[in-house]
């Protein structure tokens, strides 16, 4: 293995963390939510793209939008029930209940389908590109492109239009935004939603590069709670050069070391930052979402 | 209940953890009067105007009947209120820190279709708070009290207020800019605002409402017009109380 494939796998799953991790950037900035359930959104939005592509036959480039509807909902389902406590932001039982959220989730999805491995097959992941000696498929290209658009989209939202500044004001205080005649509460819904399809999206992007189970989304939550503290609470740049960050992270010490020890030791990497820089990467983390 | 009023409350009554912390039997405001509401520290002023439109930074209780015009408001979330033009300017953190002054008047919810009501224009906003103007391009965070209290009343005017409350609008003020921003809220009334304005220091009140009322534990101990209840030992009493504490 060479240093510079090393990179380029580095570089496809930091995008994919990035990715997989937005959603949870723009709840805990708004919303000041953790999601422990997001793992299990992740699984639901893979197999929800997977039955449709494979079970219903719908184009893969249909399949994606279906399975952002599917993840919206449930996120907005979470909200419905959770709503009371993240209005006098009761961080425990929000917790307990996305923990809980994931298990029904985790269940569920066995039930629905079964709990044998599946693979996601796409187009693009079958086609792959290489330079010389270095390599990757169209699917990890696309989970690239995808990855800065979406980052760059959310970043233009939030700074240049009258819905990103709602989103801003109930994320800095929700209190005065109320006063400024916000609805809050319909903030809140809108964020939860964005969490959902985000992660349905993100998991129909990447989950073709490995096979998908039932029983998967804890290394999905963990690896975006990594992201997000890292990145700096609320920050959308921050989480970006965080995934980046963990992706490169990971194909080296998984290179050079051991791929068995790579969230060990991402999470004494976050350990260590946290007490030299309690605010995550990103400066000026000054509360709200940036 | 007075037919002219454009805001009526009748037994407001608001709960703390069980504890009264206003018990109001009847108030109203009609178009164009600024009425002032004193009392001590405690008396219950900013839950009053805070229960008016159904807000708090805490979790207080609160029955009673609200009345905005014709319409009874009190079973409406705030957003639904202020939008109505039941606009307040709270006490403490009242701008958006993170937000530029311009993008902290943009945030205003804009009321579309304004029946009557007066909505004020960012332009307007800057003449009449030159201060702002000048310093739009700066962060909420790095304004001074006096320009934080200016950005929150132009906020709430820009929102077309047809009861405008103001939860001590002279904290953090120069003594020349209370007498401004006090004579400003005449000029307002003059054009048929109604004003609701808490106000610690009654004596720069005095010179500018049309009726006192003192609250003394969530009650209305004292009210009629600034001139002829203005004298009464209670008030000063209410007064010396509060700045001693």
């Amino acid at each position: 293995m060479n240093l510079s494939q090393q990179l380029i796998n580095g570089l496809v799953m930091g995008h994919a963390y990035a990715l997989v991790a937005i959603g949870w950037t723009l709840l805990l900035g708004v919303a000041r939510l953790v999601n422990f359930g997001h793992g299990q959104m992740y699984m639901l939005g893979a197999f929800v793209t997977w039955w449709a592509v494979t079970k219903a036959g719908v184009p893969y480039a249909l399949a994606l939008p279906i399975a952002m509807c599917v993840g919206a909902l449930f996120g907005v389902i979470m909200q419905r029930v959770m709503l009371k406590a993240t209005l006098e932001q009761n961080l425990v039982s929000i917790m307990i209940m996305t923990l809980g959220f994931g298990y029904v989730f985790s269940g569920g999805a066995a039930l629905v389908f079964g709990s044998t491995g599946e693979i996601l097959d796409t187009a693009l992941s079958r086609q792959e590109i290489t330079m010389g000696d270095l390599w990757m498929t169209w699917q990890d290209a696309a989970i690239i492109v995808a990855a800065i658009l979406v980052f760059i989209s959310l970043k233009w939202v939030l700074d240049g239009t009258r819905i990103g500044r709602l989103v801003r004001m109930v994320a800095e205080d929700p209190k005065l935004a109320m006063l400024a005649g916000v609805n809050v509460r319909r903030v809140y819904y809108g964020v939860f939603a964005f969490e959902g399809a985000a992660v349905a999206f993100a998991a129909g992007m990447v989950a073709p590069r490995t096979p998908i189970l039932t029983s998967m989304g804890f290394d999905e939550v963990i690896m975006t709670f990594v992201v997000v503290v890292l990145g700096g609470i609320g920050s959308v740049t921050g989480s970006y050069l965080a995934g980046i960050a963990l992706g490169l992270f990971t194909a080296l010490f998984g290179a050079l070391v051991s791929p068995a020890y790579t969230t060990a030791a991402a999470f004494l990497v976050l350990i260590a930052l946290l007490v030299l820089r309690p605010g995550g990467l990103s400066t000026g983390s000054a509360g709200g979402v940036h | 209940m007075n037919s002219s009023a454009v805001l009526a409350l009748r037994n407001l009554k608001v709960t703390y953890d069980g504890n009264l912390a206003v018990d109001l039997n009847s108030l109203s405001i009609a178009p164009g009067e600024v009425v002032g509401v004193v009392g001590a520290n405690g008396a219950g002023k900013s839950t009053l105007v805070n229960a008016i439109v159904g807000w708090s930074r805490g979790t207080p209780r609160s029955t009673g009947e609200i009345f905005l015009a014709d319409a009874r408001v009190d079973g409406w979330s705030t957003h639904e209120r202020i939008r109505a033009g039941l606009v307040l300017v709270p006490e403490g953190r009242l701008v958006f820190a993170s937000m530029t002054v311009e993008e902290n008047l943009s945030s205003a919810f804009s009321t579309v279709s304004a029946s009557g009501r007066r909505v004020y224009s960012r332009e307007e906003i800057y003449d009449l708070f030159p201060r702002l103007g000048e310093r739009r391009q700066h962060l909420g965070s790095q304004l001074s009290g006096g320009e934080r209290q200016m950005l929150g009343i132009g906020r709430a005017l820009m929102m077309g207020p047809r009861v405008l409350l103001l939860d001590e609008p002279s904290i953090g003020l120069a003594p020349k800019l209370v007498s401004q921003v006090l004579e400003t809220m005449r000029t307002l009334a003059a054009s048929g605002l109604a004003i609701l304005l808490v106000e610690q220091n009654v004596r720069a009140a005095m010179a500018v409402v049309d009726r006192l009322v003192l609250l003394e534990r969530g009650r209305v101990v004292l009210q009629g017009p600034a001139a002829q209840v203005g004298d009464d030992p209670r008030i000063a009493q209410a007064y010396l109380g509060a700045t001693s504490e």
